[in-house]
């Protein structure tokens, strides 16, 4: 009993909140919404994972070959441009080798040469370069636009909301494959940042209605009326109160879209309805060598499974994303730690005792 | 119910109709459509060029072109369909046509498998959330939600069809390779079924075994080389799948269900020489269907029969009809694998059918399965990902739900509880996802064809791209635009015919 | 502990001794992302054939927790890691899931707290009854559907045979809450679990169902383990009372001993603080005793003094006034076709300054709607609404601006009214920032008077609302409330979603305020006991009309009106003798 009068001498100051809030509570203590979320991220072990991969090939892609964009040419530290063609070593085969002996290491052409001995690695970062570039610009343009058509229907609902979401009906009901397709085939050859930003024009329509749909219940939340009743304007309440609690719906539909974006990118490059030769990306190098698969089959390899990555550790880092900002889909601890922290609390009741 | 309809639909003509618009735009000015002509040096270029002009209306703006497109397609409504002609001059409205049959051929059966194996996947994720399993399964799907399907098709024309080709004309398999793949069999099913430890063992043990003495009677009986079902094969199969169904419909402790499924089973059986020697050699696709309505009705009679209410017969009848027809397609094996056409080589990586091919029903049958193969692999691969993560968060989310709780609290099974209560809570935003995936489906498809060299709808999609042809562009766009509003109203009248609490009026 | 409880229960049946349920150290833990958090720790009570049991304790307290555990429905993570479950002797917590089926329905049955989300909703309230009856009979066919009908009628649906076929979205709550009842004691349970069968419902129909669970669970001879967190709800339905506190027991007995005579320091504060119980004290005695009371209670003894006081000095002027004021809704219904809604109707009253009025009514009554009309929040259909002297509606711009510097709102959530992006500092400062008043240092110094002023540390503001309970940031709310110094604050159900010991305090805070800043007040709420402390004038208000209006003493004392009546005498626990000290 005494053990009970001393827990309660503290009276329940403004009422205690449930025992489970208290211990995250405690882990959280004083942290701004968005301090919490990234601590939440950094719990999610893939998306981690997938962040360090995907921030290695960034700058793998982008240091190796350098830069060469928009008339600017900053040289990397690879040996080889994607367009020089060195005499072939050991016919083309790559001359990595990563299992100790003879011939470990990288050697002159690490993923090999094609058949007229153009520099597979120099080849693949290229590609891979242009490829995040779309994926990059898909993403931005797509969610600006997204964001903006979604919160003005949204928000100020009425006739305009109905306008902007027929309007978004009628780009829906176009595939994005095909309207990419059609776009591809009228802007493929001015370069792979035109094309990201004409792809990103039609890529908005499932953020709109996402944004739409968040701005429609935010602005009902007490919060808001609220805000209203102490006098802020619509642009406060927009900026400062709805956009800030649909940040987290929108960066994970974000982290989607880019996703996607990069498979519809590679998949119109080969089509050829995308990048055009002579400059290149991931998708245009499988096409063109799709066909020598049974005798070089690394040329085919190496952009598949780049393509792979980055798609792969995006979408990991769109899940976490998700968990993170929405902690109803709390991750669990392992049986093994569950059965610890049972002990440890078993050892303590009787030490207390 | 009726105004709900005809409001939507009339909603949903004006949005095809802009829609139809920016497409044709976005198509006549992605370049020159006589460039390439222009380019060219032919002798009679004006005169091509000219000819070409004409035929495609290409003095006319392309605003403007347009309505003279629309004023054909709206002839449709009067039953004379006008989709123009294509740059050679072959009237659309035919490639449409022939387009559509075989990529519906190729789409239906895939989307259905992708449809029952990501429920069922999404289904015991969600029951055994956090499990390896689940963890395994929400991998895999990331990884095929990410894979480039272009390049999948690669490999799969790689490894499936000429590695399996290579490896059918010596079919030998090594005692190494059957203690592999029985074990990995075995690991599957565990994970599959779960359970206590006890259990995951014992299911580990069964199906490993069970594996390996399968795959040892088929390598001493060569059965690779000559396959065959055989009067044990239908024996076996049907009895287990008698119990299986049963189990996982009724459970087995319903004593008239069991006993009606064995019957329907012990009757399959019974039929199995008649069939074969009687029927299969003149089987025609009429006969085939009537069979197979046969079978269902059968197996409900026999279910209704044995008593106990129970609806599942004919989903268990039909499964033992179909055995015994896979036994017809695995007679002919050996006529199709010999013939001048096949040379051994079976998997097909181009194309929907081998092309003078020959032969009766039941070769025809093999011909468009050893087609179909690759392409449904490469679909599935890619519609199963998100399908499994959806059921899985649906799943979760109702199993949160107060009412099952509530239902738990009646008394009621596990089985039921997850079923009546649980499954039919998620099935009404599954089943919208469904529907808007069947709508998204034949534009979906555009790149697996084009990798598997099927002329479907992907064809003249992208030849229309290709010539700066509006026309066959178009007529894809139709038939594409109108199956994603069909299928979005679908969606909504499923939803209201799912969920008590919304009435469409 | 367990000595404590079973010293106190008297054996009803001399033939048979052995308790029905007998939990023994129970221990219940949820595993989140940062381990095994505990929710009950160590509960120990017992429940004879017959008996009713209630386990009273805030949210939080573990009590719902318990009453899970032992039919093993614990929500999510749960898991009990500890103790006995002993029912007949059989320890629940040993059974496999199996035979834990068996047990669950036919043997212990359970009527779940939310009638709206507890009935699933794509199935006909025919089949979820059938279902429960056919797991645990061998009913079947027409037999089977007669029972159907037959529970159905006893759970006190008298067109039972019609409603079969209809859906729970079809169904009021609570004809929800009796069919929920029907499939609790549908096969005849020993032992109904209640969980809260009533909280959220209206008062009069919680006094329906409750008076019929009585009669039914009585006539059966069923046990019932019933959950509350209403003391006097608690004490009016059962014999024998459970006091649970952050997972333990810290008190259990008889009910009415415990209510006469509470032992531990906390079951004192509840049954102080419980303003249900103290509503019909009031009534029943002179002001100075009720004041006592209070003082025992911890809320501030001047309270009735300062109200009388105000009453005299109180302006004759009305500083509001609401007259003829209606509210259309015009609901769209499928198609092209309107119903209409006549949510508020004609309704008048006016509110003096430095008073405090409050509007009564059940969920649908209008309420929440006419504060809503005062604060411009929603536009009038007909009628007038003036705050002081001056016509309100169609207010824009600067003019609105300045009015709602002077009505302020707080409102019924305290979760919801607070942006989950701001801390607490820049949520203070908002209506300051928003009027541009003051320099950043000046409205930095404003905020932390406001903290002072509503009791919060300075430290305080720089907290995320996810890191503060409930009744901190109902404080923070009327801080913000207050930032621009108004006049007049609309409360709208500000201290309905808070535990009793809260609740308490705020209106304490609330009274504080009022003198200190001579604030007017306008309270909505359901809660008539909640009136009854704070209130000078109350409006009764149902389906949209006023029925009742008169100052606090004459609604409470001599109710004219049925309705106002029916009102009063729902209110749990009002006819019980209680001790505080």
């Amino acid at each position: 009993m005494s053990e009970l009068n001393s827990a309660l001498q503290d009276p329940p100051q403004g009422g205690g909140p449930s025992d489970e809030t208290t211990i995250e509570q405690r882990q959280t203590v004083g942290l701004s919404q968005g301090q919490i979320v990234r601590k939440r991220f950094f719990h999610h072990k893939g998306a981690v994972v997938s962040m360090v991969v995907l921030t290695f090939v960034v700058l793998l892609a982008y240091t190796s070959v350098g830069l060469h964009m928009f008339g600017i040419s900053i040289p990397g530290w690879w040996q080889w441009h994607w367009n020089a063609t060195p005499p072939l070593v050991n016919s083309g085969v790559p001359t990595m080798s990563l299992i100790p002996g003879p011939g470990f290491g990288f050697g002159p052409h690490p993923f090999g040469q094609d058949q007229i001995g153009k520099d597979i690695f120099a080849l693949v970062m290229r590609g891979a370069q242009q490829s995040i570039m779309i994926m990059v610009l898909v993403g931005l343009v797509g969610t600006g636009l997204g964001v903006l058509i979604g919160a003005l229907a949204g928000f100020y609902r009425g006739i305009g909301d109905a306008l902007l979401m027929r309007f978004t009906d009628v780009i829906i009901t176009i595939p994005f494959l095909v309207i990419g397709a059609v776009v591809g085939r009228a802007v493929g050859g001015f370069g792979a940042p035109v094309l990201g930003m004409f792809l990103g024009l039609f890529a908005w329509t499932g953020l709109a209605r996402l944004v739409r749909g968040e701005f429609l219940s935010l602005r009902e939340r007490e919060f808001v009326d609220a805000a209203r009743v102490s006098g802020a304007s619509d642009k406060r309440i927009i900026f400062k109160h709805i956009l800030p609690n649909s940040v987290g719906v929108i960066i994970v539909s974000a982290t989607l879209l880019m996703a996607g974006a990069i498979l519809a990118e590679t998949a119109l490059s080969f089509l050829n309805l995308g990048v055009q030769s002579p400059d290149t990306s991931l998708g245009v190098i499988v096409s063109q060598n799709q066909a020598a698969f049974a005798t070089r089959p690394w040329l085919f390899w190496w952009p598949g499974v780049f393509i792979i990555v980055i798609a792969l550790t995006v979408n990991f880092i769109g899940d976490g994303l998700r968990d993170a900002f929405d902690p109803r889909q709390k991750k669990m601890p392992s049986p093994k730690a569950l059965a610890k922290a049972l002990a440890r609390r078993a050892r303590d009741a009787r030490a207390s005792k | 119910m009726a105004s709900f309809v005809i409001r939507r639909l009339i909603a949903a003509f004006f949005v095809l109709l802009a829609a139809t618009f920016l497409m044709y735009m976005l198509v006549a000015l992605s370049g020159d459509p006589l460039e390439e002509l222009r380019q060219g040096n032919a002798p009679n270029k004006e005169q091509l060029m000219d000819s070409l002009s004409a035929r495609l209306n290409l003095d006319v703006p392309p605003y403007l072109r347009y309505f003279l497109w629309l004023g054909g397609v709206s002839q449709c409504f009067v039953g004379q369909c006008d989709f123009g002609v294509n740059v050679q001059g072959l009237p659309v409205l035919t490639l449409l046509e022939q387009a559509m049959g075989s990529t519906l051929q190729l789409v239906t059966s895939a989307q259905i498998i992708a449809i029952i194996v990501g429920l069922i996947v999404g289904i015991t994720t969600a029951l055994r959330q956090y499990s390896g399993y689940d963890y395994t399964i929400t991998f895999a799907s990331f990884l095929f939600f990410s894979l480039p399907v272009f390049w999948v098709a690669v490999l799969l024309k790689q490894y499936i069809a000429i590695g399996f080709n290579n490896w059918l004309a010596d079919p030998v398999i090594g005692i190494p390779v059957i203690i592999v793949i029985s074990v990995v069999s075995g690991l599957l099913w565990m994970s599959f079924l779960g359970g206590a430890a006890k259990r995951r063992l014992i299911t580990l043990g069964v199906a490993t075994a069970s594996t390996a003495v399968m795959l040892t009677y088929f390598e001493l009986t060569n059965w690779f080389s000559t396959p065959n079902v055989g009067i044990v094969g239908v024996v076996v199969t049907a009895i287990a799948a008698a119990l299986g169904i049963t189990a996982i419909s009724v459970g087995l402790a319903n004593k008239h269900a069991v006993r009606g499924a064995l019957v329907t089973a012990a009757v399959g059986i019974a039929l199995y020489y008649p069939m074969i020697y009687f029927v299969f050699p003149g089987m025609g696709m009429p006969l085939f269907l009537a069979l197979a309505l046969g079978a269902v009705v059968g197996g409900g009679a026999i279910g209704y029969f044995f008593g106990g209410r129970d609806r599942w017969q004919s989903a268990r009848t039909s499964a033992i009809g179909a055995v015994i027809a896979l036994e017809g397609f695995l007679m002919y094996w050996d006529a199709y694998f010999n013939s001048s056409r096949i040379t051994g080589r079976p998997i097909a990586t181009i194309g929907s059918s081998t092309p003078n091919l020959g032969g009766n029903f039941w070769i025809q049958g093999i011909d468009t399965f050893t087609h179909l193969l690759l392409p449904t692999i490469a679909i599935i691969l890619i519609s199963f990902a998100s399908l499994t993560r959806y059921t899985r968060a649906s799943m979760l989310e109702v199993m949160n739900q107060d009412y099952i709780r509530t239902a738990r609290s009646k008394g009621l099974t596990q089985r039921t509880v997850v079923v009546r209560h649980a499954l039919r809570n998620a099935l009404i935003p599954i089943s919208t996802v469904i529907a808007l995936d069947i709508g998204a489906l034949i534009g979906g498809a555009v790149i697996t064809e084009t990798v598997f060299g099927w002329s479907g709808m992907g064809q003249l999609f992208l030849g229309g791209l290709h010539d700066i042809d509006p026309n066959p562009v178009m007529a894809f766009f139709v038939v594409t635009g109108l199956l994603a509003v069909v299928f979005n109203l679908v969606a909504d009248l499923l939803y209201a015919s799912l969920d008590p609490r919304i009435r469409v009026s | 502990m367990t000595q404590l409880v079973t010293q106190t229960v008297p054996v009803l049946d001399p033939n048979d001794t052995r308790p029905l349920l007998q939990i023994r150290d129970l221990e219940v833990g949820f595993k989140t992302q940062y381990g095994v958090v505990p929710a009950v720790r160590g509960v120990s009570l017992t429940l004879y054939a017959g008996q009713t049991l209630a386990i009273v304790g805030e949210s939080g307290s573990g009590k719902t927790t318990t009453a899970q555990a032992v039919i093993n429905l614990l929500a999510g993570t749960g898991q009990v890691t500890a103790g006995q479950i002993l029912f007949e002797g059989r320890d629940l917590t040993a059974l496999t899931p199996k035979e834990m089926e068996n047990v669950r329905g036919s043997q212990i049955g359970y009527v779940p707290q939310d009638p709206m989300s507890n009935l699933n909703p794509v199935w006909n309230i025919g089949f979820q009854v059938e279902e429960a009856i056919k797991a645990n009979s061998d009913l079947r066919g027409k037999d089977l559907r007669a029972r159907t009908i037959e529970v159905l009628k006893e759970a006190g649906l008298s067109d039972a045979q019609d409603r079969l076929k209809q859906f729970p979205h079809q169904f009021s709550g609570g004809m929800r809450q009796r069919v929920l009842i029907g499939i609790g004691l549908s096969s005849r349970p020993k032992l109904l679990i209640a969980d809260e069968p009533t909280s959220a419902l209206d008062v009069t129909v919680q006094r329906q169902i409750l008076d019929h669970l009585g009669t039914l669970t009585r006539d059966y001879g069923t046990s019932v383990l019933f959950i509350t967190h209403d003391l006097g709800l608690a004490a009016e339905r059962a014999e024998q009372l459970v006091v649970m506190y952050k997972g333990k027991i810290v008190e259990s007995g008889p009910s009415k001993e415990i209510l006469a005579n509470p032992q531990h320091p906390y079951t004192q504060r509840l049954v102080a603080a419980a303003p249900s119980l103290a509503s019909k004290r009031i009534q029943a005695k002179k002001h100075d005793e009720a004041a006592e009371i209070y003082s025992a209670g911890g809320t501030d003894t001047a309270l009735i003094d300062r109200a009388a006081i105000r009453e005299e000095q109180a302006p004759t002027r009305d500083l509001i006034t609401v007259e003829g004021v209606s509210k259309l809704y015009r609901i769209r219904t499928k198609g092209l076709k309107y119903t209409e809604l006549l949510a508020v109707n004609d309704v008048s009253f006016g509110i003096k300054k430095g008073t405090t009025s409050a509007i009564v009514g059940e969920s649908g009554s209008g309420k929440s709607t006419v504060a809503k009309l005062i604060l411009q929040l929603e536009t009038l259909t007909s009628g007038r609404i003036e705050f002081d002297g001056r016509d309100v509606a169609g207010l824009t711009g600067k003019e609105l601006l300045k009015f709602r510097r002077r009505v302020q709102p707080v409102f019924q959530d305290p979760y919801g009214s607070l942006d989950p992006q701001y801390n607490v500092g820049n949520t203070i400062a908002e209506p300051l920032l928003a009027h541009k008043i003051g320099t950043s240092r000046e409205r930095q110094a404003r905020v932390l008077e406001l903290l002072d002023q509503v009791s919060l540390p300075a430290a305080t503001q720089f907290r995320y609302p996810s890191e503060l309970s409930g009744g901190q940031r109902q404080r923070i709310a009327i801080a913000r409330a207050l930032a621009l110094k108004p006049d007049v604050l609309v409360l709208d159900e500000a201290v309905s979603a808070l535990d009793v010991l809260v609740q308490g305090q705020i209106l304490n805070l609330l009274t504080e305020l009022q003198t200190e800043l001579e604030l007017t007040y306008l309270f909505i709420t359901h809660d008539l006991a909640v009136v009854r402390l704070v209130a000078d004038n109350v409006c009764v208000m149902q389906k949209g009309r006023i029925v009742e209006a008169a100052s606090t003493d004459d609604v409470f004392d001599n109710p004219q009106q049925a309705y106002t009546q029916e009102l009063l005498a729902a209110i749990p626990g009002g006819d019980f003798e209680f001790g505080g000290k």
